[in-house]
């Protein structure tokens, strides 16, 4: 799926600029970011530096304004809604600050999701969603409605809804923003879990100490990549 | 499948997640569905099935119409008839019918009996034959050898009891034996409220007739020959013959419709059209109703929404989703609106009375059947579609990435979206004023025909017919004699104030008075086809006293006007006005016909106008003769009573039968009676359109209040902001009302031109209606104004109430 050279994202010179009525804000600018197949990579930087706007870009769910942007080496500047739709389906899984299940539906429902979308039979889906709760310590929750669960079991199954369709990368918008220390450090165990089983990972955060879970730390300022380390840190 | 199950499962779980608006939704849908499937179910068998026979697609009705008069159809004469049928090549057959009544005596009480005349073939070219017995032979189509009859199902059964020996029975028709020679099936009663047929048959006069119009004909067509082809053939004989015969034919045009479309009659089709148009207008107001709801769910569902598209789920899938919620919401609007149509079907039914419901082409096979679901589930399918695609696809195209922000909003379809629900809101108005007007204009015409005949003081007049046969009363001296009598005999009884008669009177035999020609003395005529017509009445003298019909100038008829004396008549105002309008009428003489034979008629007086019957628009010309010049065979008598009508019958029956033991009387109906049936069919259509008028009204409101009531709950924060700064209750309250009233004043502006097209329509329809009426286009927009205003007023009463701190942590 990936590039023979393990590139799964490259993007060069993506910038995006918000037009409100006479006024432009230059959200990013001259982003310039290559994620490998296995990579956990976190996008740390102050409030309103354009974190949250480049992982909307890089998860297809905004498009730059200039710029080029590759991902799986297929350039999505050309793709239609269709195929942006379908790519967000079946490579990239979300996982957001404010959790976004779907309160009208219970947990194994919100998990089953993104298989529904992609049309998976239900056998199969009935399948993964377990095998996904399952890796998340959620299977026992099933039939439980998102309210009925504290904020970190809610992300957990949001967690597990990223993990069912097996994508090529995981984009998770500050998945501890909502929770306490405890659930959130268990969380980025969770996400650190993960890497280390292989999936690709890529967090907005605004804490430094869940920044250093990543292997790759891109800090945003006013909209460009100050600064990258790469150092492979162990975490708090 | 599967994933429409789940969507669907889903959908219901949120249409009872939101049960309350659910059930407003469905009640609004359920209103303008229920209407929807009842008009139609009246409209499929006024307009599709007026005719339930098989095969009737391949039987044509050939009439004249005369555009220049505004005359839809009128009969044609024998000649016409069988010079048609001699040179048609296009129908297997022709054959015709003429109305008919006649007294069956001899074998019971005697009975006046609707029959009709028809050619031999004529079940033939229906397609029909008799249950029992056999057809007409093609010679009893001869004159002297039309001797025999067939009796309807319904006249079999009560006259006769079924009787299975009914055949051969030979049974007195107007004193003339007749021989019973079939019984047709159970329902057949074509012509409508066919309760005999008798073989007609021309004679050597007859078949050169071309001015005595009085045959209506249909014909079968042949197998792969069309309307429009044997219209077209029609037309060249047609065309033929006005060329021959310029004087009988000019101003006449022939019209070749489906058997169905001419039964079911052009008046009958408009207003079940304009009662279709009036339904579907209330059924789209409804669906606006539900579409502003769907848009206010939809906007509470936008991270749902955003989160499901991040998901992976395409716009056609999030519409799909979407649409199935508002479509199960229309199905069980519909579930709602059938049981509500059965009730309103139930209600129509049973208040139309008898009588009349006998002459109402399809009447009888009004009923929510397979056709009118379906029609209710392709309805509700489309409101689903109509009320869910806006918002639907509204709420797909926000921006995810926004609305799936802590505090993101997706507000970039936000400002399409008040825009469309105002829009929304303006064709409320607009439909609902449109109807009001319709409906308003309606009532006051119905109001109108109502008042104009309340001079007659119909409520103490007792109505009846009756027909004296020229085979026992041949001589006009006889039927001076029987009037004179029976008026003095039934003048005799207790109570009955007086008594007097006329050929018809007002609202009668379904509003329907002959009219003729007739000649002014000294005045011929430049062309034949600007012949003067007029009503032609033969009363008693004290006809106009009972009727209370006043006297305009000269004098009234009187006991003296007889057979020995000068002959006299007295005209109609608008005869006068019409014919005389530079000199006075009084003194000149006037010829009924324009036979020299016809004696002329001194004009001695001038009455008021008379209303016939609910179609007329304008007055009509009348010429009243006295009945002792004049005696009739075809009489209505009318008493004055002290009281309820209905009490006299009994004894009015009695005085009959001490004058004429065989002679039935028929049509025994206290005269507001009759005017109620001759007018129930417009009430109907009043009532109705009163009803759709104001649900309209109620949904509109509804509408309006909700699209404000919403406004103001997404603007509550602005609200808050505003009274920080110092914004004063009353400027919050103008600040919303005078947004709804924007959105009123729009739909009203855009509305009342189009009301006022409906207007004009309808005052060349009806009685009393007046395009340019104050109410409907001063009153009406001010009611629908203050209604708005009020729904307006309710949620500003809530944003006054907003505390500006707790507004202000709205965000």
């Amino acid at each position: 799926m990936t590039e023979s050279n393990g590139t799964l994202i490259k993007m060069e010179g993506v910038k995006k600029v918000f037009y409100t009525d006479e006024v432009e804000t230059h959200a990013l600018s001259e982003i310039h970011l290559e994620i490998h197949k296995g990579q956990y990579i976190s996008i740390a930087g102050p409030s309103g530096c354009g974190k949250s706007t480049l992982l909307s870009i890089l998860g297809l769910l905004d498009s730059p304004t200039g710029g080029d942007y590759w991902l799986n080496g297929q350039p999505v500047s050309k793709l239609t809604i269709s195929e942006r739709t379908r790519i967000r389906n079946r490579e990239i899984g979300f996982i957001f600050q404010a959790f976004n299940l779907i309160g009208d539906l219970t947990v194994y429902e919100n998990v089953e999701l993104p298989l529904t979308y992609r049309g998976t039979g239900s056998a199969e889906r009935k399948q993964k969603v377990q095998h996904a709760l399952e890796r998340v310590g959620m299977a026992h929750r099933v039939r439980h409605s998102p309210s009925q669960l504290s904020g970190g079991q809610q992300q957990r199954v949001a967690v597990a809804r990223a993990l069912v369709g097996d994508p090529l990368i995981l984009m998770a918008d500050e998945p501890t923003g909502n929770l306490d220390s405890k659930n959130g450090e268990a969380v980025m165990e969770l996400l650190r879990d993960l890497h280390r089983n292989g999936a690709t990972i890529c967090m907005v955060t605004h804490d430094e100490r869940y920044a250093n879970f990543a292997e790759r730390n891109i800090h945003l300022f006013d909209g460009r990549i100050v600064e990258e380390t790469r150092e492979v840190s162990v975490g708090a | 499948m599967d994933t429409i199950r789940q969507d669907v499962r889903y959908a219901m779980r949120m249409l009872w997640k939101h049960r309350f608006a659910t059930f407003i939704c469905a009640g609004a849908l359920a209103l303008g569905i229920g209407a929807n499937t009842a008009t139609f179910s009246i409209a499929e068998a006024f307009l599709l099935h007026p005719v339930p026979l098989e095969d009737v697609d391949r039987v044509v009705a050939l009439v004249d119409s005369q555009p220049q008069r505004g005359v839809q159809n009128t009969p044609v004469a024998p000649a016409t008839y069988l010079e048609w049928q001699a040179q048609a090549n296009s129908f297997e057959q022709l054959g015709a019918y003429n109305w008919d009544g006649v007294n069956f005596t001899g074998d019971g009480t005697p009975q006046k009996i609707q029959d009709f005349l028809i050619t031999p073939n004529f079940f033939s070219v229906l397609g029909v034959q008799p249950q029992l017995g056999r057809d007409f032979l093609a010679e009893e189509g001869q004159p002297g050898r039309n001797q025999e009859l067939i009796l309807s199902y319904g006249l079999w059964q009560r006259r006769y009891a079924s009787d299975p020996k009914i055949l051969g029975k030979t049974v007195k028709v107007d004193g003339k034996p007749f021989t019973i020679v079939g019984v047709m099936a159970k329902g057949f009663d074509y012509p409508m409220s066919a309760e005999a047929w008798l073989p007609m048959a021309f004679d050597a006069k007859a078949r050169v007739e071309r001015d005595n119009r009085q045959l209506w004909v249909l014909g079968r067509l042949k197998p792969g020959v069309s309307i429009a082809q044997a219209k077209a053939e029609m037309l060249t004989i047609t065309r033929r013959q006005a060329d021959t015969y310029p004087d009988s034919y000019k101003n006449f045009q022939l019209r070749a419709m489906p058997l169905g479309e001419y039964a079911a009659g052009d008046l009958n089709r408009q207003y079940t059209l304009l009662l279709l148009g009036a339904v579907a207008f209330v059924l789209l107001i409804a669906c606006a109703d539900v579409a502003n709801v769907q848009f206010a769910r939809v906007s509470g569902r936008q991270k749902e929404l955003a989160v499901r598209a991040a998901m992976g789920a395409s716009r056609t899938r999030i519409v799909r989703q979407l649409l199935i919620e508002s479509i199960l919401l229309s199905l069980f609007g519909a579930v709602l609106g059938v049981f509500l149509a059965q009730w309103m079907l139930t209600l129509i039914l049973s208040h139309m009375p008898p009588d009349i419901a006998r002459y109402i082409a399809g009447w009888k096979t009004i009923h929510l059947d397979l056709g009118a679901f379906l029609f209710t589930f392709v309805v509700a399918l489309a409101s689903g579609i109509i009320s869910g695609i806006a918002p639907s696809l509204m709420s797909s195209r926000s921006n995810i990435s926004e609305t799936l922000k802590e505090s993101g909003r997706g507000a970039s379809s936000g400002r399409a979206r008040h825009r469309l629900r105002g829009a929304l809101v303006v064709a409320e108005v607009a439909m609902s004023l449109i109807l009001l007007v319709g409906a308003g204009l309606l009532v006051k015409g119905f109001h109108a025909l109502v008042s104009v005949n309340q001079r007659y003081q119909p409520e103490t007049l007792l109505t009846l017919n009756l027909d004296l046969p020229a085979v026992q009363y041949p001589e006009k001296s006889a039927r001076v004699t029987f009037h004179e009598r029976l008026l003095e005999s039934l003048a005799t009884i207790p109570k009955v104030k007086s008594a007097a008669m006329a050929t018809t009177v007002p609202y009668a035999n379904g509003g329907g008075a002959s009219g003729a020609r007739f000649s002014i003395e000294k005045r011929p005529l430049a062309k034949r086809e600007d012949a003067r017509e007029a009503i032609m009445e033969t009363i008693s003298p004290s006809y106009f006293t009972l009727m209370n019909i006043g006297l305009r100038d000269g004098r009234f008829l009187s006991d003296a006007d007889g057979d020995k004396t000068q002959p006299v008549a007295v005209i109609s105002g608008s005869l006068a006005k019409h014919y005389f309008a530079d000199e006075n009428p009084l003194g000149k003489k006037v010829r009924v016909g324009e036979d020299d034979s016809n004696p002329w008629l001194t004009v001695v007086g001038i009455v008021d106008d008379v209303h016939y019957n609910w179609l007329q628009k304008e007055d009509i010309p009348t010429l009243y003769r006295p009945y002792r010049q004049n005696p009739p065979h075809y009489t209505t008598v009318v008493l004055r009573t002290d009281g309820d009508p209905k009490v006299f019958v009994s004894a009015v029956r009695a005085k009959f039968a001490g004058i004429d033991r065989e002679l039935p009387i028929y049509e025994v109906k206290p005269l507001d009676v009759v005017i109620h049936e001759s007018t129930v069919g417009i009430g109907y259509v009043a009532a109705m359109m009163a009803a759709i008028g104001v649900i309209a009204l109620v949904l509109a409101s509804v509408g309006v209040y909700g699209v404000m009531s919403y406004s103001v709950s997404e603007r509550t924060h602005e609200m808050g902001i505003r009274m920080a700064m110092g914004a004063t209750g009353a400027s919050i309250h103008r600040l919303v009302i005078g947004n709804g009233m924007l959105l009123t004043g729009i739909g009203i502006a855009i509305g009342l031109p189009l009301a006022f097209m409906l207007a004009r329509a309808l005052s060349s329809l009806l009685f009393g209606v007046s395009a340019t009426d104050p109410f409907a286009f001063i009153g009406l927009p001010l009611i629908l104004g203050s209604i708005a205003a009020l729904a307006s007023y309710l949620p500003a009463r809530r944003a006054v109430r907003v505390d500006p701190l707790t507004a202000l942590r709205y965000e």
